[in-house]
Formats: C-alpha cells, sequence, structure tokens
C-alpha cells in the first residue's frame, strides 16, 4: 500500500479545482453514470436486499467512481487521486484481524461475511451522545462496560467542565477531551473492565489538538481513534493532522464516513456506491482498522428509515465480499430512551448491518444529539439481537425488518422522546428503573413471538437483575 | 410558439438544472416579445417552485437543488439588467447570511437550508463553513440582510451560534437582526436559551421561519 506521506504529497500536488467544480462538475455526473452504467436501483420492498450480483455490481461502481473521482483536500482545493493499481494494492495488503483492547478485554475484530455465524463485534456506548454531568458520564460508561455482549466502548460527549460549556478548538475543549478520557477509564475500571477498547476517541474533541490532548491521557495503541471524511469525498487537514498523530503514536483507527443520504450523494442508490467507494480511502487516506459507515437521511437525522437501511445493507454486502477492512456500522435512531420505537429502530438497522456481514455500534438514541437522552438498556439489547441473528439468511432478515419498520417509520418525523438517563436511571446507583425492565422484558419477548429471533444468552441488565 | 410552452419549456429547463438550455430558453422567450418580467413570475419561478416541492417529497435531492438554484441565478444575471431598463427590478423577499459556525466544517445541511431559500425567492450570502461570529456580523450589515442563519452539527461548536448574538449585541445591531439557528446538535430549548430568533430542526423549517421573519418586516 502506498505511504501516507505519499497521499499528503498529492494533497498538495493533484489537480486544481474548485469545491463547486468537485461537487457538481466531477463528483454528481461520475456517480450518476455509474450508477446508470451498473444498474444501481433502490428496491423499497427488500431493505436488506439478498442479490449478490447488485451487491458486486455497487463495488465495481464504486471502485470505477473513486477512480474517475478521488478525493478533495479543501485546505489545498486540490484532488487526491489514485490509480487502479494503488486500489487494489490496498486492498490486497489492508490490515487484518487487529486486536483491540488489552488483558482480558483484548479481542481481534472479526472479519464478516454476509449471513455469516462469526459473531459480529459489538461496541455498546452513547456513541457521542452529549451528556450534562461527570457523574452520569462515568455511571453510563460503567453500565455500558458491565454488558457482556459489548466488545469495545463508544463514549459519550461531555458538554460542560468545571460549569463551563465546552468550545471546541478552545482550551475548554482540550480539557473537556482529556477529562472525558479520564472519566471513561474510571467508569470502565469501576466496571472491571480496564482493558475494554475505547473506539471513538475522542469524542469530546473537536480539533485535532485536542485529540493529541487526549491522547495523552489514557488513549492507548489498543484503542481506536475515531477519523472522518468530510461529505462528501472530501478531506480538510484538521483530519489528515489526526491521521498523521495516530500513525505516529502507533494507535487505531475507526475511519468513520457519514455519507448523507439526500446529500451530494443523492439518493440510497448513490450513497450504496459512495460508502463502497470510502473503503479504499478508508484504507489508503485514513489508514483505517475499520470502516465505520452511517448513512444518515437529510431530513430525519437518522440511519433507521427504510431507504438508509437499504443503502447500508447493500453496500456491507459490496464491500464485506470484496475487502478485507472491517465494518462496524453505528446507528442513529429517532426516539429516545424506554421506548419500544427505540428497541424496533435499533434492531431493524442492526439486523439489516449484520446479516450483511457487518459487525456494529450500538448505538445513539433521540437522534443522538437530545442531551442526556441515552441509556445504557438500549445498545444492550441492540447487542443481543446482534448476536441473535449471526447466520440468518438476508430473505428472513428482509421480512423481520420489514415488519419493524412498520412499526415504527411513519413516527420518524415527531418520534417519542422518552425519558432522560437521569429519568430513568437511578443515577446514585445506576440501575435502571423497574418499568424501564418491563418494557425491555416484553419487547425481548415480541421478538421472540413474532420473529423467533433465537436470543443466545441469559444476559445481566446493568443494575443486577438476570433473565433468559 | 404559445406562451404557455414558453412558460412550460422555461420551468423544465430549471427542474432539469440545465443552465445553458435556460438561457437558450430565456433568450428565444425574449425574441418572442415576452417580457422579463413574465418569464420570471410565469416561467422560471413555478419551475423553482415545482423544484422545492419534489425535494420536501424526496423524489430529488442535493444535486438537483443545487443544479436548479445554480440556473436561476446563472439566467437572473442576463436578466436583471433587462428589468432595470423596463424599470421593474425584481424585489427580493429577503436576504440571508448563512454559514457552518467557528470550528465546525459541516456543509452539507447548510448547503440544503442555502438552497432551499432560494428556491423561496430569498438573496443568499453563502459564507461557508468554519465561519467567524465576527464575519456573519459584518457580511449582514454589508448587504443590509434581514436574517442571520447559522448552523453547527456538533455540542462542541454550537456555543459559536451564541457567540453571533453576543457580537450583534456588542455591536448594537441586534434588534436589526432575525437569528436562526440549526444543525444536529441544535434544538429549541438551545436556541432559546442563547436568545435566537427561531430553530429549525430541518431546511424545511429554516425556509418557512425566513418567510415568517420577513413577512413581519
Amino acid at each position: 500500500m502506498i505511504s501516507f506521506a505519499t497521499v499528503v504529497e498529492r494533497a498538495f500536488t493533484g489537480p486544481i479545482c474548485t469545491e463547486r467544480d468537485f461537487e457538481l462538475g466531477i463528483f454528481v455526473p461520475n456517480l450518476r453514470k455509474v450508477v446508470e452504467k451498473y444498474s444501481i436501483k433502490y428496491d423499497p420492498q427488500h431493505p436488506v436486499p439478498a442479490d449478490d450480483d447488485l451487491a458486486d455490481r455497487v463495488w465495481a461502481a464504486a471502485m470505477e467512481f473513486l477512480l474517475e473521482t478521488g478525493v478533495y483536500c479543501l485546505d489545498t482545493e486540490r484532488r487526491i487521486l489514485f490509480t487502479q493499481e494503488e486500489i487494489e494494492g490496498a486492498l490486497e495488503t489492508g490490515p487484518r484481524g487487529h486486536v483491540f483492547g488489552e488483558g482480558k478485554d483484548a479481542k481481534a475484530m472479526p472479519r464478516r461475511f454476509p449471513e455469516d455465524k462469526t459473531p459480529p463485534w459489538c461496541s455498546v456506548g452513547p456513541t457521542s451522545s452529549p451528556v450534562s454531568s461527570e457523574l452520569y458520564y462515568v455511571n453510563l460508561v460503567k453500565a455500558h462496560a458491565e454488558n457482556p455482549l459489548g466488545d469495545s466502548i463508544t463514549i459519550p460527549c461531555l458538554t460542560h467542565v468545571d460549569g463551563q460549556q465546552i468550545v471546541g478548538g478552545s482550551p475548554l475543549g482540550v480539557e473537556g477531551a482529556i477529562r472525558a478520557v479520564l472519566l471513561t477509564r474510571e467508569g470502565m475500571r469501576r466496571a472491571g473492565r480496564p482493558g475494554m477498547p475505547i473506539v471513538n476517541g475522542v469524542t469530546t474533541a473537536t480539533r485535532a489538538q485536542e485529540h493529541i490532548a487526549a491522547h495523552h491521557f489514557g488513549i492507548r495503541q489498543t484503542d481506536a481513534l475515531e477519523i472522518g471524511t468530510v461529505h462528501e469525498m472530501k478531506i480538510d487537514f484538521d483530519s489528515m493532522n489526526k491521521v498523521a498523530y495516530s500513525l505516529a503514536a502507533g494507535s487505531l483507527i475507526f475511519a468513520e464516513n457519514g455519507v448523507i443520504l439526500g446529500g451530494l450523494a443523492g439518493g440510497p442508490a448513490g450513497v450504496a456506491v459512495v460508502i463502497a467507494a470510502y473503503n479504499p480511502v478508508d484504507l489508503l487516506l485514513l489508514r483505517g482498522a475499520v470502516q465505520h459507515p452511517f448513512p444518515t437521511h437529510f431530513d430525519l437525522g437518522v440511519t433507521s428509515t427504510r431507504d438508509s437501511i437499504w443503502a447500508r445493507s447493500l453496500a456491507n454486502q459490496a464491500v464485506t465480499r470484496n475487502s478485507t477492512l472491517p465494518v462496524v456500522n453505528v446507528g442513529y435512531s429517532a426516539a429516545g430512551p424506554m421506548t419500544k420505537m427505540l428497541l424496533y429502530e435499533h434492531s431493524a438497522w442492526v439486523i439489516g448491518s449484520v446479516v450483511s456481514g457487518g459487525s456494529v455500534e450500538v448505538g445513539a438514541s433521540a437522534r443522538g444529539t437530545a442531551l442526556d437522552y441515552t441509556s445504557p438498556m438500549d445498545p444492550l439489547f441492540g447487542s443481543e439481537v446482534a448476536h441473535a441473528v449471526a447466520g440468518m439468511s438476508r430473505k428472513e432478515a428482509n421480512g423481520i425488518v420489514n415488519a419493524l419498520l412498520e412499526k415504527y417509520e411513519d413516527k420518524l418525523r415527531d418520534p417519542p422522546i422518552g425519558q432522560k438517563y437521569q429519568e430513568c436511571y437511578n443515577v446514585v446507583s445506576g440501575k435502571p428503573n423497574q418499568e424501564f425492565i418491563e418494557l425491555y422484558r416484553e419487547v425481548r419477548r415480541e421478538m421472540v413471538a413474532q420473529f423467533g429471533l433465537p436470543f443466545k444468552f441469559t444476559v445481566l441488565i446493568p443494575g443486577g437483575e438476570f433473565y433468559s | 410558439m404559445s406562451d404557455e410552452s414558453i412558460y412550460e419549456r422555461l420551468g423544465a429547463t430549471i427542474i432539469a438544472g440545465d443552465k445553458d438550455k435556460l438561457l437558450q430558453a430565456v433568450e428565444d422567450a425574449l425574441r418572442e416579445g415576452v417580457t422579463p418580467s413574465d418569464i420570471i413570475e410565469k416561467g422560471m419561478s413555478p419551475g423553482m417552485k415545482e423544484v422545492g416541492e419534489r425535494f420536501t417529497r424526496y423524489e430529488i435531492y442535493l444535486p438537483e437543488m443545487m443544479m436548479a438554484a445554480e440556473a436561476w441565478e446563472y439566467a437572473m444575471k442576463f436578466l436583471e439588467p433587462k428589468l432595470l431598463e423596463a424599470g421593474t427590478e425584481r424585489k427580493k423577499v429577503g436576504r440571508v447570511v448563512l454559514g457552518t459556525v467557528k470550528g465546525d466544517v459541516h456543509s452539507i445541511g447548510k448547503t440544503i437550508v442555502g438552497a432551499m431559500l432560494k428556491m423561496s425567492g430569498f438573496e443568499v450570502f453563502d459564507l461557508g463553513v468554519d465561519v467567524a461570529a465576527s464575519a456573519f456580523v459584518t457580511k449582514a450589515e454589508e448587504v443590509e440582510a434581514n436574517i442571520i442563519a447559522a448552523s453547527a452539527l456538533m455540542s462542541t461548536t454550537i456555543p459559536q451560534q451564541k457567540s453571533i448574538i453576543e457580537h450583534l449585541e456588542a455591536r448594537g445591531v441586534r434588534s436589526k437582526y432575525c437569528v436562526l439557528v440549526g444543525g444536529g446538535s441544535t434544538n429549541q430549548e438551545w436556541a432559546d436559551s442563547i436568545g435566537a430568533d427561531g430553530y429549525g430542526r430541518t431546511a424545511g423549517d429554516a425556509t418557512a421561519l425566513a418567510l415568517k421573519a420577513v413577512s413581519k418586516g
């Protein structure tokens, strides 16, 4: 694989063009051309498609699109272009089976295929959702770390330090990022899982200097910094600086691609192609150990819509059949904690992802943006579902996802917000209230009765209550 | 060619986002004796309205919106001198200074809002991303804007929206502008807490708020 230094050099020497010309003169026409050439068509009746030929056409379209389009560097206003040999070289020699975490919590990230029985990697946590208090922060991390199916943690975003609102790029941002890492380490220690890997380091950080500062206060080489491209097929020096630092520090990278459904990539067919095209970009430019896509609906702000699930499922199949870089899907759902709808939403996108070869990061509730609307119960449910459907056929999964979508898709615009963490949990003991436990049990029973979901474990709800 | 078919052609080229074909349609319409004002009001504007409606129905997406808006602006550069000659300068619905706040490089949501505002007849001054609070204010003063619209995606960048309001207050011009905020980490509660005049969760919300603001004067 070509070196990162070579990629950086191309950011300074690649063809010059304006951002507007890249968007409307290069990106959009190139994408439209390959979507038509390879007959990529959205099928709303099959949110989880089961067509290997279609998946491979998406991959072929994506490689052609990437070759002709490249990645736009916002700071130099130049395109970073890759040759076919470089793309193929990256796919052939990219990372495989990286171990995340330390001690008894260390585990290799699996490469999975569509309909694979290999258990998916489950990252659990608030997925960067904003949290207002350090007490909530530590208790949330502890409860997520107690999830027996959680392989890694995705930490929340701290919004205040010492009563002051954190402003990215300021000293408050540096302190907030450092404190977030220290609080996370303490929460995991309290859960007895000090080696559990953090995979969204460092969510409270905005700028590279904040990532770097926080790294020195508890991010390890077996954790991952989360570094993203800019919508769509763009990069800036701040993100490239994070990559440069991670490479020097020897840390792993979760390469994040938040494609906007309805944005420059257009509809679901374009989104599927762009997600697949990001896979070699994540290797060559972001130097990722994992591809971390989340196609988010432009209007609803979630990844649980029918078209988003289709695009993600199809892209997963395209990628996992053709690349060794593992995929961990992250989801943003509309409903808030302690609602049935949230559990349906998480289940739908998790099922689509897992049977299509992905692993999962569960997950954000209330669009991941409402202050304190997060709970450890929802990712627990999502990870139970993820393990239950490993090995399920895409056809069967499609039927379940269709039925789940019918339960919630008409409510996505005005979803139930549910309860804040401090309302559905006892924040001192860190335990969920009884009503929440009953709701969890009820939906779990429903998933068994309606869909025959084979839950595989007797799970300990954080707070100490067993059930099966 | 009948007036109806001339207007249909103008609308269709706007919807297609083809600026060269639109300009050709405009020139042909002028040769047929259609006034610049009718070209805009009866041909191009209905086309723009249709684009906006298709977008809200998820039938088209951002690229089609951007191309339609570009085609509109391209044709208007040609038509505006002719409107002036005819003494019928077209009144804008209002002027909006738009941008993503300092420290934040997320542009898609802001760009969608900009395109929808243009569809609704606003003159939009898009400052791009990572925009300093003072730059919003300076531009608003320069172009005599009605509205300042600031986008922020992250919970660590939304404080910059508050900073814009503080800069307006420091310059003593807060009451001149309607300040709208939006973006993933914002909500009505946040907008209220910083003294913004409105919060738009979606581009459609932002446009409705902007129209309401200018209708109040």
